[in-house]
């Protein structure tokens, strides 16, 4: 059977759990590393997605005076806040291994297989397209990858005894604001596995569980190693530059290209509510987030439109919603596909009210 | 012509792995892109970053980075260049790469040293075709072009 690594770097500041998947990855490209699984946890910090800007994504006032450190990943997708009520899990891996380039494929056999995993734990965790586990519709992993040349990286995070109150104040999530309903409703949508279990699971127990599924999936077997000293090398090269406010600020937009875009409507179904983050310069919904008293069974229904909306060009939003209900069967009362797009054109209308203002 | 879908332009210059195109320029820089092959591996792609105009990229150090459905990575590079400039209607709009990937260029660079040693280390005509078709069959790579 095939060997790969299990790695351990324990708890670390963000610079350096970056600086190593940078170390590993390139190691990993250079066909110099075995294929490893890596587990990681994270001191306090901010976690912008590559191609993202501090300024549009954090509440950067909040961050310095809760000592929450800002970095940037080198995987792609959205700003996550990470601290010690969380693990990382992170595969090295060449495509060769996977038997197909397509990688949303790839994304969903890791995610189902680390799904498949947390299940063991004692609850029913699914794959959520395009990047998300789930337990009954709430989210209990975020996941990412990065690739260069024929070797890739995917990483997800699993939530333990998460702060949910503290992400909303270190993101800028599009909630309208930080009232005890906006933190609940948050809260709806996330899972922890310590809830879920009424306990604690040991770290141990929840990453052997991980370990042993991928294992299964891959049919290899994991062996316990430490870096190479030729990743100690690549590694502290990375940190040089990572550990420094030119990577941090790599990209820097201003925070008015993506404002949060509000409304409210009244249909005989209930009050529905939008908040749309809104990238200005590419007509482009990022996040939507829906609240209000509307009847919806089953319940998990706003959250899954919510994630099929994530970066839909505003020209295809009405397309979207109805393909999304199409597709699906909801009971929503006189509730239609039609209410929410009005309610979020109605949000984006102010996009070009405020970009003529 | 194509392979299994994917559009191939025998006058330009590719990589070994069919990742990039490049385009000679009467004024000795050289415009890169990517392919067809790349685009669709990629999926439809959110984000494209080129670094700044200016700046020295040796071999190995990328001229570009895409981020694809939560993936992010390097548009290789495979000689030493110092980065012209970008094209802005990509940056703005990056699913240009899906749509038209030979039209659609990403940067535009100036080789270290002369265009015809850059392109020395590419592949053209019926050698890159054949490569560049058996990379697409070898990986089962099927192209659709104009993903939204």
């Amino acid at each position: 059977m095939t060997t790969w690594r299990l790695l351990d770097t324990g708890l670390r500041p963000a610079a350096q759990n970056i600086a190593l998947n940078r170390a590993l990855l390139e190691a990993r490209q250079q066909n110099a590393s075995l294929s490893t699984l890596r587990f990681l946890r994270f001191e306090p910090c901010a976690l912008l997605g590559y191609h993202q800007s501090a300024e549009q994504e954090l509440n950067l006032d909040y961050c310095r005076e809760h000592g929450v450190t800002i970095q940037r990943r080198i995987t792609g997708g959205g700003a996550i806040y990470f601290d010690t009520t969380q693990i990382g899990w992170e595969l090295y891996l060449h495509k060769h291994e996977l038997g197909t380039a397509d990688m949303t494929e790839i994304s969903r056999r890791i995610c189902e297989a680390a799904a498949r995993g947390i299940s063991t734990l004692g609850v029913d965790a699914k794959f959520r397209p395009r990047n998300d586990i789930e337990v009954d519709g709430r989210k209990i992993s975020g996941t990412g990858g990065a690739f260069d040349g024929d070797a890739l990286m995917y990483q997800g995070t699993l939530l333990i005894e998460f702060d949910v109150e503290k992400m909303l104040r270190v993101l800028k999530i599009p909630a309208e604001k930080l009232s005890d309903k906006a933190i609940a409703s948050a809260r709806e949508r996330v899972a922890n596995l310590a809830d879920l279990l009424d306990r604690v699971p040991p770290m141990a127990q929840v990453q052997s569980a991980l370990a042993n599924a991928f294992s299964e999936e891959f049919d290899v077997e994991f062996t316990p190693a430490l870096l190479t000293s030729h990743e100690e090398a690549l590694y502290n090269d990375a940190l040089a530059e990572i550990d420094h406010p030119d990577w941090i600020n790599l990209l820097a937009r201003p925070a008015v290209d993506q404002p949060t875009l509000n409304a409210v409507r009244k249909f005989s179904g209930g009050l529905l509510r939008a908040s749309v983050a809104f990238d200005r310069t590419q007509s482009r919904i990022k996040q939507v987030w829906f609240s209000g008293d509307v009847f919806i069974s089953p319940s998990r229904t706003l959250a899954d439109l919510e994630a099929a909306l994530r970066d839909t060009l505003a020209e295809q939003l009405a397309l979207n919603v109805k393909q999304f209900f199409a597709t699906r069967s909801v009971d929503m009362l006189t509730l239609t596909a039609d209410d929410f797009v009005s309610v979020l054109h109605e949000a984006l209308a102010q996009a070009n009210s405020e970009a003529a203002a | 012509m194509e392979c299994n879908g994917c559009e191939f332009r025998s006058e330009l210059y590719y990589d070994d792995q069919y990742q990039i195109w490049v385009r000679r320029e009467e004024d000795g820089s050289l415009t890169v892109g990517m392919t067809d092959i790349s685009q669709t591996v990629a999926g439809k792609i959110l984000h494209v970053r080129v670094r700044r105009p200016g700046t020295l990229r040796p071999v190995g150090k990328p001229v570009a980075t895409i981020e694809s459905g939560k993936w992010a990575g390097p548009v290789p590079n495979v000689f030493d260049c110092v980065i012209e400039e970008a094209n802005h209607s990509v940056l703005e709009d990056p699913n240009l790469l899906n749509i038209e990937p030979y039209e659609a260029w990403i940067a535009r660079v100036r080789p270290s040293g002369t265009a015809e040693e850059a392109l020395s280390v590419l592949l053209t005509g019926d050698a890159a075709q054949a490569g560049y078709c058996e990379r697409a069959r070898r990986e089962d790579i099927h192209c659709e072009r104009g993903a939204r």
